[in-house]
């Protein structure tokens, strides 16, 4: 079974309001690396909130692990497995010192002290911030905010963490940071990581891709699968990565180069690969 | 072509004569010639919106002066407002200054608070909707009922219906999607062009600064690292690239077939000059 | 303006002080105000001044630190100081008399004992609590004070929360202020001229949005802090149990005799003291 299934879900803010998301069927397995592409407001942030039960859906069904959001009953297992990581570093950090911050969850759960001293100290290193455990929070960096986000929500040890635009208010390195805690997370510790972005080199990091447009799901597949369509996301507000355009653009040109490539070292190989044959072709 | 601005070894000092002294401008020297677009790029802390603060005297100088047409504006200091008004300073996001409850009177407040009459404020209303791509209808709402995407856009517009000489962005495309930043942008280039106004604009994306921009200065650590035309800034890619800045991912594509030897050069940051470079290196 | 507040904020250490409990100090706070308030004569007055700095010393506060807690409430120390200088009469002539002013000795006496009083109060609150507890410690310790009232139905665990985030968003919001003001004062907005009236008008540009990402601020943390379990204080444990140890109670009966002792100073004059240690001497 999939760790988190929707069967045919939409959602409007209110039952005069238009639709934000409309018909959507979609499964994510345990483990894996998912990201939510999309232009603003194609309700990709919505989709998230919807996935982790903050929102119930207004028509269809949202499992998590074979749970159904909308049972009252079952909200507090749900929020345990499957916690999220906000856009604005700012307004989900709830107390003012680091580790009290982190400890949060974990006292919500009623978890005895050693335990949650315990899960304090992994969440930080996990995040690279052990040396902060006593700082204010207020005065670190929106990358390091960000990674106290996160480690708050590791320490209810959950089994999906799901991003909502949190790179979005974050300077290129602190984009970095997060990117590289999001791999760690996922591949070292087996987290499901869902990502909601509308940057593509973000995107790219993931193992599968789904894009979104007009609260529906218009693409879903491997990065290199999704990004050789390049029509298709250009038509849904979205650019693809330079170096995918360029040999896009070379190919439409009738020159014989792959589609799908996303990183600038992957393309250098294939032009020199290509030009090295055509000097000597 | 004239200069719009003029910075004259200005510094910015906080704690001076205490151990916690910190420089977060040493001693910087440019010029921002009239009708061009400067990007200014740097990493957080690098001094960029200590910058932007100067220019429109909403900060003051430790050391230095700032000219505009070559005049101080620290030279009527009762007059800031008239400076403020001929330099425009949009924030990062910006929408979170909207206040009134039309988007209408929220542009209206700059013009407003310059004196100007109902006739001239609504031209410039008009004026400013239409450079940042604002619908009568959407003038009539209240600024809290748009989407971020047009927040943004009636923020910009405010500052923009004061008419300014020379607008300085910081961060005005962040947080939006391609399509959105495209928009923005494309505004401020229209802006510029039909009121031969200067532009600065902040950034970290350095694929959108080499998109738009004329001109870029990279600042680092409080002083200006480089500094001159976009070709010429990225002529030197490999040093912006051990500066760990932001390269766009076509840079570095360029930067590592130089380094295999098939194309030479690094200065490509558009992907349709990369395209030309990779033709040229086919039909050699 | 704002950016030099220091109260409220909180700096990590490991000093006698950071390590006493919470629950401790706002008892050892109150009988500090106690003491402060009740000492009328120079000996009470002095044995509390010796009291206040030994605390400073043992919260391993930095003086510079110390002294920027002070400065922002330079201008009404003065004030007072130079209220009770000029407004006090005494018995006598006076010391000095210009016209209307008149400086009585009494007057020099009261200045300096209001300027001393108000310092010591500043600085002691600043060491006791604000400086050395974390502002989630000290609302676990109103909790943990004010816990048996929970019995009629008061909801001290919401109280308790409630100032811990106001008080984790007070730097957040300072910065916001400050963001806001400079973005107006960009669109050429006036702050500065004009009537009471209209400088009041002048501040709507600032709170409107201010209050509106206060709201927004809220609505998202109160999602964030759903995602993390929070269901209110039952059944919930604590990362940082307060248990007073030995140490602190012993700390708090120092304090408390301290009280004793200069509440009984402060009833005894100097030729009373010098009297009474030459009775002990000649025993």
């Amino acid at each position: 079974m999939s760790f988190i299934e929707a069967r045919g879900i939409g959602f409007a803010y209110s039952p005069e309001e238009e639709k934000v998301i409309n018909g959507i069927d979609l499964k994510i397995e345990k483990g894996s690396y998912v990201a939510i592409l999309g232009h603003n407001g194609c309700g990709k942030s919505t989709l998230a909130k919807l996935l982790c039960g903050i929102l119930l859906p207004t028509e269809g069904q949202i499992l998590v692990d074979g749970l159904d959001t909308a049972d009252d009953s079952l909200a507090f297992d749900i929020r345990k497995k499957c916690g999220m990581v906000f856009q604005n570093p700012d307004n989900q950090l709830v107390a003012s010192i680091v580790e009290e911050d982190i400890a949060f969850a974990p006292e919500n759960l009623g978890l005895p002290r050693e335990e949650i001293r315990a899960r304090v100290d992994a969440a930080l290193k996990t995040v690279g911030m052990e040396e902060y455990a006593d700082h204010a929070t207020y005065k670190l960096s929106g990358g390091q905010k960000q990674r106290i986000a996160i480690a708050g929500i590791l320490a209810m040890s959950p089994e999906c963490i799901v991003f909502d635009e949190a790179t979005a208010m974050l300077d290129p390195s602190g984009r970095k940071e997060i990117v590289a805690a999001m791999k760690r997370l996922n591949k070292e510790i087996g987290i499901t990581v869902i990502t909601i972005t509308h940057y593509m080199n973000e995107a790219v990091e993931a193992d599968r891709i789904i894009v979104m447009s007009g609260g529906e799901i218009i693409g879903d597949g491997r990065p290199e699968e999704i990004f050789s369509e390049v029509e298709r996301l250009q038509s849904a507000s979205l650019a693809v990565p330079q170096v995918t355009e360029l040999l896009y653009l070379l190919e439409q040109d009738g020159h014989d180069l792959p589609r799908g490539i996303l990183h600038a070292m992957d393309a250098a190989d294939v032009l020199e690969t290509y030009i090295g044959g055509h000097k000597n072709g | 072509m004239a200069n719009a601005l003029e910075v004259k070894g200005v510094s910015v000092i906080y704690g001076e004569g205490t151990p916690f002294r910190k420089a977060a401008l040493n001693n910087i020297s440019t010029v921002f010639p009239q009708g061009e677009i400067t990007g200014i790029i740097g990493h957080t802390g690098s001094g960029k919106s200590t910058l932007a603060s100067l220019l429109n005297g909403l900060a003051k100088p430790t050391e230095g002066e700032i000219l505009l047409f070559g005049e101080s504006i620290w030279a009527k200091p009762k007059e800031m407002k008239k400076i403020r008004s001929r330099v425009g300073l949009v924030f990062q996001y910006p929408e979170y200054q909207l206040f009134d409850e039309t988007v209408e009177s929220d542009i209206a407040f700059g013009p407003k608070n310059l004196g100007l009459d109902e006739i001239e404020i609504k031209k410039r209303i008009r004026l400013a909707a239409d450079f940042c791509g604002l619908s009568d209808k959407e003038l009539k709402k209240s600024p809290f009922e748009l989407s971020g995407g047009q927040k943004r856009r009636a923020a910009i517009a405010g500052v923009l219906a004061m008419r300014p000489e020379v607008l300085v962005l910081d961060e005005p495309a962040a947080g939006l999607d391609p399509k959105g930043r495209e928009e923005i942008l494309q505004g401020l280039t229209e802006y510029k062009k039909e009121f031969g106004a200067t532009l600065l604009i902040i950034s970290h994306s350095m694929e959108d600064i080499a998109k738009y921009a004329d001109r870029i200065l990279v600042m680092k650590e409080g002083e200006i690292f480089m500094q001159g035309g976009v070709e010429e800034i990225f002529m030197q890619a490999e040093k912006l690239f051990d500066a760990n800045l932001d390269l766009p991912q076509i840079t570095k594509l360029f930067i590592e077939l130089k380094k295999r030897s098939i194309c030479q050069s690094t200065d490509v940051y558009t992907v349709g000059y990369a395209k030309k470079e990779i033709e040229k290196a086919l039909s050699r | 303006m704002l950016k030099d507040v220091t109260f409220g904020q909180y700096y990590p250490g490991k000093s006698l002080l950071h390590r006493t409990d919470p629950r401790i100090k706002l008892l050892i706070l109150i009988e500090y105000l106690v003491f402060v308030l009740i000492a009328s004569t120079e000996l009470a007055m002095a044995a509390t001044l010796l009291f206040t700095v030994f605390l400073v010393s043992v919260s391993g506060v930095r003086f510079g630190i110390l002294i920027k807690s002070v400065k922002p409430l330079l201008f009404v120390l003065i004030f007072t100081a130079i209220i009770n200088l000029f407004f006090t009469s005494g018995e006598g002539d006076p010391l000095f008399a210009w016209k209307f002013i008149k400086i009585y000795e009494n007057g020099i006496r009261n200045a300096v004992f209001m300027l001393l009083r108000l310092v010591s109060l500043v600085l002691g609150t600043s060491v006791i609590v604000s400086f050395t507890t974390s502002p989630l410690q000290l609302t676990d310790a109103i909790e943990s004070l004010l816990g048996p009232l929970k019995r009629i139905k008061v909801p001290v665990h919401e109280f308790a929360m409630m100032m811990s985030i106001a008080l984790r968003f007070i730097p957040t919001l300072i910065e916001e202020t400050n963001k806001i003001i400079s973005a107006q004062k960009a669109r050429c907005a006036d702050f500065e001229s004009g009537n009471v009236i209209n400088r009041l008008k002048a501040l709507i540009p600032i709170l409107i949005p201010l209050f509106v990402s206060a709201v927004r601020r809220a609505e998202e943390l109160a999602d964030a802090m759903e995602c993390r379990c929070y269901h209110g204080g039952e059944g919930r444990t604590k990362l940082k149990v307060m248990k007073a140890k030995a140490g602190d109670y012993i700390f708090l009966l120092v304090v408390t005799l301290v009280t004793v002792a200069i509440f009984f100073l402060d009833r005894i004059t100097w030729s009373e003291a010098i009297g009474f240690c030459r009775d002990i001497f000649s025993k």
